[in-house]
């Protein structure tokens, strides 16, 4: 098997190389504020995603 | 709508007018006339930010690119129009509600000026003296941004409470639908009218209607509000922290009990925001850069959803878990006090092209500057409240944030309703003299 590109295949960009050498310097402000988010020790908390299974629609029965 | 007529050419804050506006506004005289009298919407004419769905007018999300909107009404406005407002039309936004500016809309303050974002045209339309109420959503600060910078009111409601179904998406997580009014009492009427389960908003929570407007005219008294000395009295235009303190002092004449507090894991918060934003955002547009239809955005959004591919998924949900740490710490403190009451914006409006802007010491941008006070209300959820807390010195507005505990709603309403009653400037429109 094909050894996977990091930008096109692992991320899903499919922009032209100068494209994503931009964004990456448009990015680069906020990885320095998600590298300090990186640095907390968090295991322990849960993280704030709702989830809440959906009943069966009323009126249908089981297959 | 002569006023909009005549002035709008220079404000930019409609994007369309309804057809219909004059006729809903016969039929509402006649309803009223013949003693059918819905309530205090009933003829008052409201604007709609461009992301919502509408029958009547179609839906851009103030974009010119070729994604299509459904023409139903939204939740939102099939509310407003039970309750007997007219829809009066669309105001401008920044497209897909992803930035603070809003061009082309102007401040009518100052036309040079920017209004805000991303409600920009509801703002605009507001202190233009076009409408007394609008509707906007707000996702990091997009209702209190143009509030504060409009000198309006604006109300991003606890989340879950007004249903968003036929908004167009941005972050589901943070985005929220809410009202920019003239005054604190038009905030509560429309706000009560906007409340209840929405059954296509998997967010929305089914409660007992409350009743805010029953709260407006009550004494403040003991009521225990809370400075948050870090983060949110960070770096500020001297004529916003002057003016912040004069209100917190007013407050305390009031009779309100002034608390200080602190909260360090804020110092995250942004990367929070941005992580869960970025990620939401192009989530949402992926089909649309599948599809090669982001060619056409404008460059500072069509970036911003194209970076959002490179938030991880470990990033991601470090981020939800800092959502949760910073809940239980506004949890606590909310166990001490009522109401937070802090600047709703470091800055006032800064000049239309203005890329940064300086505070203190320091140069910042216009975007970073224009949200760090009001995204971490999205984050954990919380009711948020703008209003108006007077002018600089070069005449423009300056926004006042109050934020309280989850659906209680009703004590940011007492609280800035007793306040607003003590200010000359009630209500205030911009004069748009010379325009």
């Amino acid at each position: 098997m094909k050894k996977p590109n990091l930008i096109t295949d692992v991320l899903g960009i499919s922009l032209k190389p100068e494209r994503v050498e931009e964004n990456l310097k448009a990015y680069a402000d906020i990885l320095q504020e998600i590298a300090k988010l990186r640095t907390l020790d968090l295991r322990d908390v849960h993280p704030a995603v709702i989830f809440s299974p959906i009943e069966m629609t009323k009126g249908k029965d089981h297959e | 709508m002569e006023r909009i007529d005549t002035y709008d050419g220079e404000i930019k804050s409609f994007v369309c007018l309804a057809p219909t506006a004059r006729a809903q506004a016969e039929t509402a005289a006649a309803e009223i006339a013949d003693g059918n009298y819905k309530g205090p919407l009933h003829g008052v004419p409201i604007a709609v930010k461009d992301n919502y769905f509408t029958a009547d007018m179609p839906t851009r999300a103030g974009s010119n690119s070729a994604v299509e909107y459904p023409k139903t009404d939204s939740s939102c406005v099939t509310k407003l129009r039970e309750a007997g407002a007219i829809i009066i039309g669309k105001t401008n936004m920044h497209e897909f509600a992803w930035g603070n500016e809003t061009p082309p809309t102007r401040n009518p303050w100052n036309i040079n000026h920017v209004p805000g974002g991303s409600s920009g045209g509801s703002g605009a339309a507001i202190a233009a003296g076009f409408v007394p109420a609008a509707l906007g959503s707000d996702t990091g600060g997009s209702i209190r941004i143009p509030a504060g910078l409009c000198g309006t009111v604006g109300l991003k409601p606890t989340y879950g409470l007004v249903g968003r179904s036929g908004i167009v998406p941005h972050s589901w997580s943070l985005d929220h639908a809410g009202p920019l009014t003239a005054t604190v009492a038009d905030a509560a009427f429309i706000t009560e009218a906007l409340v209840g389960h929405d059954k296509n908003d998997p967010g929305s929570v089914d409660r007992v209607k409350p009743n805010f407007t029953s709260s407006l005219g009550t004494s403040v008294e003991g009521m225990r509000i809370g400075i948050c000395r870090n983060h949110f009295f960070d770096s500020l235009e001297t004529d916003v922290g002057e003016k912040v303190e004069t209100a917190i002092n007013q407050l305390s004449k009031l009779g309100c009990k002034v608390v200080e507090f602190e909260v360090p894991n804020l110092e995250y918060g942004l990367a929070a925001i941005f992580a869960i934003e970025l990620a939401s955002s192009t989530a949402w547009h992926d089909h649309s850069l599948a599809t090669g239809i982001t060619a056409d955005y404008q460059s500072d959004v069509r970036t911003l959803v194209e970076i959002g591919r490179f938030v991880t998924a470990p990033d991601y949900l470090k981020a939800e878990q800092l959502r949760r740490v910073l809940m239980e710490d506004f949890a606590q403190a909310f166990s001490k006090i009522d109401v937070v009451v802090g600047p709703t914006l470091p800055l006032t409006a800064w000049q239309v092209g203005d890329r940064s802007v300086r505070i203190g010491d320091a140069d910042e941008s216009v975007l970073a500057a224009s949200w760090r006070l009001t995204y971490p209300w999205n984050l954990i959820g919380v009711p948020a409240l703008s209003i108006p807390c007077g002018f600089d010195s070069r005449g423009l507005p300056i926004g006042l944030q109050f934020a309280a505990p989850p659906f209680r709603e009703v004590d940011l309403f007492r609280l800035a309703h007793a306040y607003e009653a003590k200010q000359d400037w009630k209500g205030a429109r911009a004069s748009l003299q010379g325009l």
